[in-house]
């Protein structure tokens, strides 16, 4: 079989770049479209605009070009950085030892072509490129990129370990050699075993050979211990010329479209399972099958109410592991801690001032602890994907005076699932004030116990009321309420803040509870006026 | 009892969907909605679903001569990917659908009894719906569908994924069923349609309009049906 002429290398490179191009260009229009406010500005007709196509493709150029240097651009600096903090003063030697063991182990892990991707997907099985020359093309490409990183950054950081000028040269040759090698050698493998090893799938050999390379490259220069500088540079120039002759392997490979079809398997299955769901994205694929999962198929949950208590019971006991069970596991997490600084207080009583201390200024610390800790998000993404859902398309489900029934039940669920951790922190709290020596005020510990509680309360209305007004997912669990992935975001934002404040525990104490009484109040008058309109299917 | 859809319009930015829906539909009748692929069926039955909000118009229904406004109750919607909650047994679904509609079902009855009417096998009653096949689930959603009784009942491509015996078991099930109600039905399948249903509706240009059987056979309405469709393309 012949290499694919400069005429069919050419036409084979300027379709894959415009595939690949066509495949980012219209990602970054699709999530120009997803931003608030902008994308409804934007027409519908924008995949054909000129104007947005050639910034997008600007971006993509950008984006090839940052993704081809970043990457090898940070795994320099580490290594420089390794071959700098080592006490050993040979720092040449030592850097190109980390270098000779690092690319030996990258060549294997990342090969470029044992990587199913979605573009080979798209190439290879649908538009039915030709495999050889596909491949060739492609691979050719991935290592010149190879080539002019290591060169550049070779040249750049080899000076500050005082690496002779031929040396740097030889590094980007050396890394190219192991990784042609890699390849050559996996595809002899496939050949002897008809099976291709997938570089994303992975035994337990892998990973222990991946481990001891890195203690090796890491471990053993702490101890002083690396190879000589003679040593490296006879394996590199080894490996250059292993490179060489792989190259003749790698043309002459004669069976790239069978192991593709074999490497690309999971992909083709995931599209015709995802095609079968109108074209839903692998993040809701995966939400999905993750909610599915999560009901219980335990035949013994019964429940003996009636009407929508009878539906709540059976979907809470029907996801204990992600509700119940997670909070138990959070709550018993929290006491063993209490009980750890209890008896840390009790054995060294010089801590007893700063804990005192913390439990009467860092209360606003908790806002994060309990923001972490809340099962809100889940709990909701479990209630759509498992059970409204489907429930919505029936009409008596979507009556107003059903929804906000409903919605009470849940709100009562969800509070009661979260405060069981909150009361162990809340009440933990209380007792190691006590214990580290008290205060004169003992309405401190109500409000610790208080504040605490209400902030759990405050969690569970926000989240199950921003589901109910903001109902983010599609019919696919596709989240597409860009206002919703805001007030999440600012959620984080504002609680991430609140690590910042310090404020005695009364007043913010106090403080706390008022806003958590007044909000909770407030969420519920805007569900129940709200809720019936917007708490429904997004089409 | 009459349902008459006025002037319903609704357009995604630039693209007028439905142009001006005006129609009457009679009860009693089954009628077949047919349509070019992106002719607006599902748009149509999300607007009268109320899950979509319409541009314009109306819709409401007639009763000896007095108008009122379609409620949640008078409509069933059965869509052509069954939707059930899949945390539940169907005998519990069934059970929660019969708690919650309590005094308002005529008649009700033991729950085995609606599983016999749908044929849903004994051991298939108490497993959780999330192991149900795909046409288990569609005969689920019809069967909450029907109990209530919905006085206008819209499916969307029902029987296109259903086996041969299970589709005929439904097509029987919409006959009997469709005395007192409107029955609107939306199907690519033309000999279906021809076969199930009283009148053919074409959805084209964003309008609905009748197309009439008169004194022509099975083959020649078909005909007549394929070319009114075509000549929607032109």
């Amino acid at each position: 079989m012949s290499s694919p002429g400069a005429n069919g290398i050419g036409k084979t490179l300027r379709i894959t770049f415009s595939l690949r191009n066509t495949c980012r260009v219209n990602n970054i229009l699709y999530a120009l479209k997803q931003i608030p406010l902008i994308g409804r500005i934007l027409p519908e007709s924008l995949y054909q605009e000129a104007g947005l196509k050639i910034l997008a493709n600007v971006i993509s150029v950008i984006w090839e070009i940052f993704a081809a240097l970043v990457g090898k651009g940070l795994y320099f600096l580490i290594l420089l950085g390794a071959a700098v903090l080592y006490p050993s003063p040979e720092k040449g030697p030592l850097f190109l030892y980390l270098m000779v063991v690092c690319t030996v182990i990258g060549g294997f892990v990342n090969t470029y072509m044992f990587n199913p991707t979605k573009d080979k997907y798209y190439a290879l099985i649908l538009l039915r490129m030709n495999a050889r020359s596909y491949t060739l093309v492609n691979y050719g490409y991935a290592i010149a990129k190879l080539l002019a990183a290591y060169l550049l950054f070779g040249l750049l950081t080899g000076g500050l370990v005082h690496l002779p000028w031929w040396q740097r040269v030889l590094l980007p040759f050396f890394a190219a050699g192991v990784k042609l090698f890699a390849a050559a050698y996996m595809l002899r493998d496939y050949e002897k075993t008809g099976q291709a090893s997938n570089e994303n799938k992975v035994g337990a050999l892998y990973w222990t050979a991946l481990f001891v390379g890195l203690a090796a490259a890491f471990g053993l220069p702490a101890l002083g211990i690396f190879l000589p500088e003679t040593v490296s540079l006879i394996f590199m120039a080894c490996c250059v010329a292993a490179g060489a002759l792989s190259i003749v392997k790698i043309l002459g490979f004669a069976s790239y479209r069978e192991m593709y079809q074999e490497l690309l398997r999971d992909w083709m299955d995931q599209m015709d399972k995802s095609g079968a769901s109108s074209g839903v994205s692998k993040t809701a694929m995966a939400a999905r099958t993750q909610s599915e999962k999560a009901i219980s198929m335990d035949a013994g949950i019964t429940s003996s109410r009636k009407g929508f208590e009878y539906l709540n019971e059976l979907f809470i006991k029907r996801h204990q592991r992600i509700l119940w069970k997670a909070s138990e596991k959070i709550a018993f997490v929290c006491l063993i801690l209490v009980l750890a600084a209890l008896l840390a207080l009790w054995l060294y009583p010089a801590a007893r001032p700063v804990t005192n201390e913390l439990t009467l200024q860092f209360l606003p610390y908790f806002v994060f602890i309990l923001y972490a800790i809340n099962r809100g998000t889940g709990f909701t993404q479990a209630l759509f994907i498992n059970c409204d859902n489907s429930l919505l398309t029936y009409s008596f489900y979507k009556k107003p005076g059903q929804i906000l029934k409903l919605f009470r039940i849940r709100l009562r669920e969800i509070i009661k699932i979260n405060l069981l951790p909150a009361f162990v922190i809340g009440a933990g709290l209380a007792v190691l004030l006590f214990a580290s020596g008290g205060t004169d005020n003992p309405v401190n510990y109500a409000v610790l116990v208080v504040s605490v509680l209400c902030m759990s309360v405050f969690f569970s209305v926000h989240y199950l009321m921003i589901y109910y007004l903001l109902q983010p997912y599609t019919a696919g669990a596709e989240m597409k309420s860009g206002t919703y992935r805001i007030v999440l975001m600012l959620t984080y934002v504002v609680c991430y803040l609140m690590m910042q404040v310090q404020m005695p525990t009364l007043i913010f104490g106090l403080m706390t509870i008022v806003f958590c009484a007044a909000y909770s109040v407030i969420a519920c008058v805007l569900v129940y006026r709200l809720a019936p309109k917007t708490f429904k299917l997004r089409l | 009892m009459n349902f008459i859809i006025d002037h319903l319009s609704k357009s995604f930015e630039t693209k007028k969907v439905l142009r001006d829906i005006s129609f009457t539909f009679e009860s009693g009748k089954i009628y077949g909605l047919l349509g070019r692929n992106g002719a607006g069926k599902t748009t149509l039955f999300n607007c009268l679903n109320k899950d979509m909000k319409a541009d314009g118009g109306s819709f409401y229904l007639e009763e000896n001569g007095i108008r009122r406004n379609v409620e949640p109750d008078d409509i069933g919607y059965v869509l052509s990917t069954p939707t059930v909650p899949e945390f539940l047994t169907g005998r519990e679904f069934l059970k929660f659908f019969l708690d919650i509609h309590g005094d308002e079902i005529e008649n009700p009855q033991p729950l085995d009894a609606y599983f016999d009417f749908m044929s849903i096998e004994p051991e298939d009653r108490d497993k959780l719906m999330k192991t149900y096949s795909h046409g288990m689930k569609n005969k689920m959603q019809m069967l909450i569908n029907v109990i209530a009784r919905p006085n206008i009942l819209l499916l969307d491509e029902p029987l296109t994924s259903l086996d041969v015996v299970m589709a005929e078991e439904m097509k029987e099930l919409l006959r009997s069923l469709k005395t007192d109600r409107i029955t609107i039905f939306s199907t690519h399948l033309l000999d279906l349609a021809v076969d199930l249903c009283d009148e053919i509706v074409l959805l084209s240009h964003g309008e609905l309009e009748s197309v009439d059987k008169s004194n022509l056979d099975d083959q020649e309405f078909k005909e007549k049906i394929i070319a009114a469709l075509k000549e929607e393309s032109l």
